[in-house]
């Protein structure tokens, strides 16, 4: 290759690349720099300036409340991400895998997206009338008589932000999982038989391995939008239950910009740890 | 030859899918130790036919025998019989060793971990690939993929190897050296291999014996010369690819076709009345030539394919059929034709096969 010839194609390169690093740099690195140094600003009770301090992060790690809020995000985000991944590899191997044709499984996938035709918010909400004291879930276990008294911790407990959040996030473990399965060769699947595998095996040996791009890429979708979540547990806990995102938004409202931010910045080197150990599992850029 | 126990025996095994019968009540016995191919055409059942074998499907109807033990109810990985698909079917995500070595762990028999490096090593040997043990499948090119394929099945020691279209996949060069490496290595282990093909070259130079498969049912069965010689039905003529038909009239010991009425001394029962002559038998003359051996019919020449050691020669009927006459390099130069000009073909009426609804005197 001529010196002219790969000049060019670098100049193209640096043109292709331009917009995506200008709306990047823009919307993404500027934005996370002004949380950070915003973080280190000194908040008073009206006002806030530039003048630099840790006060806010001293206020955060001091704080039982804060530091609580934290250990619940994380744990929230292990009970959730563990019981979409529960519940969703069955269904995406059921969809993805043991249903032969393939438009059953698009109608089942279609299926999985229905709740999605209404909001988010409503989504939430709609489990306050199946969860509450008198709600569809106690009635219907009342009639048939298997509580006499209806159970009060179903509604505005740490539980129903948990069913709440599985149910809205498991068809992001379903989707990508379901995706991969689908795109195993079933010759491989024979091949694993014919060479004397029975079924246990061929799932720990080819298709669990298979299918685990998929995982990482719902468990990353799940866990990014758990550990950013405000609005489910501020829904369904009844305030009992304060996530990071709760305390952002409360701090927010009440103009604490400071403090806001340092939970922003925590709340972001936590999703970077967390991706970063999903992507260590399997190099997607070799399976997609 | 000695008829040796047969390693497995397909007594009427019928497969349908809805209202499409792919397997019409087979029955076949396979001797140990050789190379059976079965050719048919796509949509023959052939594949559908190793399937029911490998027991990846059930058949409707019917039993399955393999060493003297009914396998139809056995599911696959309990069978014990090797395949090789198509597309290989290789584990993308393990390396060469370990999908050699897949059976080895994976089966319902504990292979000690020494025992297991010992005989993978060998097969990986036996296929030629040592040295690529930990590449990945997709470093590898179509023809190793395939030696990788055959590895992982026969390090199982399997008595038969069922082989779908399995030089398919792979370009001509490569697809010769395959056909010979696969007899070899079946002959050096003394396994049953049953190669399924669509083509009819490479079902006749493989096999020992050659089963045709056509709608769901095995119309002739026989070594490959026997096939080739004599086939015994139009459609089995027909799939060779070696023979010029021609659809005609049989009655009363006389077959009227295009090349006008010849007397016929014998024929085979077919479904309909088909004339047949081998490419090679047939012979080129001038439009109005009078010492014909046999039949004249009227023909234009369309063009000529080389072929190395022979000349095919295209002509157009009257009723615009295409016939071919091959003409062998060493039987001398072939003569000068003219595109578009009439020849009359002819041949010993005696190296003809005639098949009639009606089987003549």
């Amino acid at each position: 290759m001529s010196a002219a010839t790969s000049n060019r194609d670098k100049s193209n390169t640096f043109r292709l690349l331009a917009p995506g690093v200008v709306w990047m740099i823009l919307f993404l690195v500027a934005p996370i720099m002004m949380i950070l140094y915003v973080s280190f600003w000194t908040q008073t009770t009206f006002a806030i300036n530039s003048t630099l301090t840790l006060d806010s992060w001293r206020n955060f790690f001091g704080s039982e409340a804060y530091v609580g809020a934290l250990w619940t995000t994380i744990r929230l985000w292990l009970i959730v991400l563990s019981l979409t991944l529960l519940i969703g590899y069955p269904a995406a191997l059921f969809v993805g895998l043991l249903v032969k044709s393939k438009t059953l499984s698009t109608i089942l996938l279609v299926l999985c997206v229905i709740p999605f035709w209404t909001s988010f918010l409503i989504r939430v909400l709609a489990w306050r009338p199946m969860l509450g004291k008198e709600g569809a879930i106690n009635i219907i276990l009342q009639k048939i008589g298997l509580i006499d008294s209806p159970i009060e911790v179903l509604l505005f407990s740490e539980l129903s932000v948990i069913i709440g959040m599985t149910q809205i996030y498991v068809v992001f473990m379903v989707g990508p999982i379901a995706f991969m399965l689908g795109r195993i060769d079933r010759n491989i699947i024979e091949a694993a038989r014919d060479l004397g595998a029975g079924f246990g095996r061929i799932f720990w040996k080819i298709i669990l391995p298979l299918s685990l791009p998929g995982v990482v890429v719902g468990a990353i979708f799940v866990s990014v939008m758990v550990l950013g979540e405000f609005a489910t547990s501020g829904a369904l806990s009844g305030r009992k239950v304060n996530l990071l995102g709760n305390i952002i938004v409360t701090q927010v409202g009440s103009l604490k910009w400071a403090m806001a931010s340092v939970v922003g910045v925590i709340l972001t080197i936590l999703l970077g740890i967390v991706v970063a150990g999903f992507l260590r599992i399997v190099d997607l850029k070799r399976e997609i | 030859m000695t008829q040796s126990e047969p390693i497995f025996r397909l007594e009427g095994v019928t497969r349908r899918y809805d209202d499409l019968t792919a397997l019409d009540g087979i029955d076949f016995v396979a001797e140990d130790n050789s190379y059976i191919a079965l050719l048919g055409p796509s949509g023959s059942g052939k594949t559908c036919l190793l399937r029911v074998i490998a027991g990846f499907e059930k058949p409707d109807e019917g039993r399955i025998w393999f060493q003297g033990r009914d396998i139809t109810d056995l599911p696959a990985h309990e069978r014990g019989i090797g395949f090789v698909f198509q597309n290989f079917a290789l584990f993308p995500h393990l390396t060469i060793f370990e999908n050699v070595a897949f059976g080895l762990r994976n089966g319902a028999v504990k292979v000690a971990e020494k025992d297991i490096t010992e005989r993978v090593t060998s097969a990986i040997e036996m296929v030629g690939l040592t040295g690529l043990e930990d590449r990945s499948p997709d470093q590898i090119s179509g023809g190793q993929k395939q030696r990788v394929a055959l590895a992982r099945s026969l390090v199982l020691q399997p008595r038969l190897v069922l082989l779908d279209e399995p030089l398919g996949a792979l370009d001509a060069n490569l697809r010769n050296r395959m056909q010979i490496e696969l007899r070899a290595i079946r002959e050096r282990l003394d396994v049953t291999f049953l190669h399924v093909t669509g083509s009819e070259t490479e079902a006749l130079a493989m096999g020992d014996h050659v089963a045709v498969l056509d709608q769901g049912q095995i119309v002739q069965y026989g070594t490959p010369d026997a096939i080739y010689d004599s086939p015994a039905i139009s459609d089995v003529a027909l799939f060779l690819n070696r023979f010029n038909l021609f659809d005609g009239r049989l009655s009363g010991g006389t077959f009227e076709g295009p090349f006008g009425s010849i007397p016929v001394a014998d024929a085979r029962p077919n479904n309909s009345d088909v004339y047949a002559i081998r490419y090679d038998r047939t012979r080129i003359f001038d439009k109005d030539a009078v010492d014909l051996p046999g039949p004249a019919l009227p023909v234009r020449y369309l063009a000529s394919e080389y072929l190395g050691s022979s000349i095919v020669f295209l002509f157009e009927t009257e009723d615009h059929k295409t016939v071919e006459v091959d003409h062998h390099l060493s039987l001398g130069e072939p003569r000068d034709l003219t595109v578009g000009e009439n020849y009359t073909l002819s041949w010993d009426p005696a190296q003809a096969i005639v098949f009639g609804k009606e089987t003549a005197r």
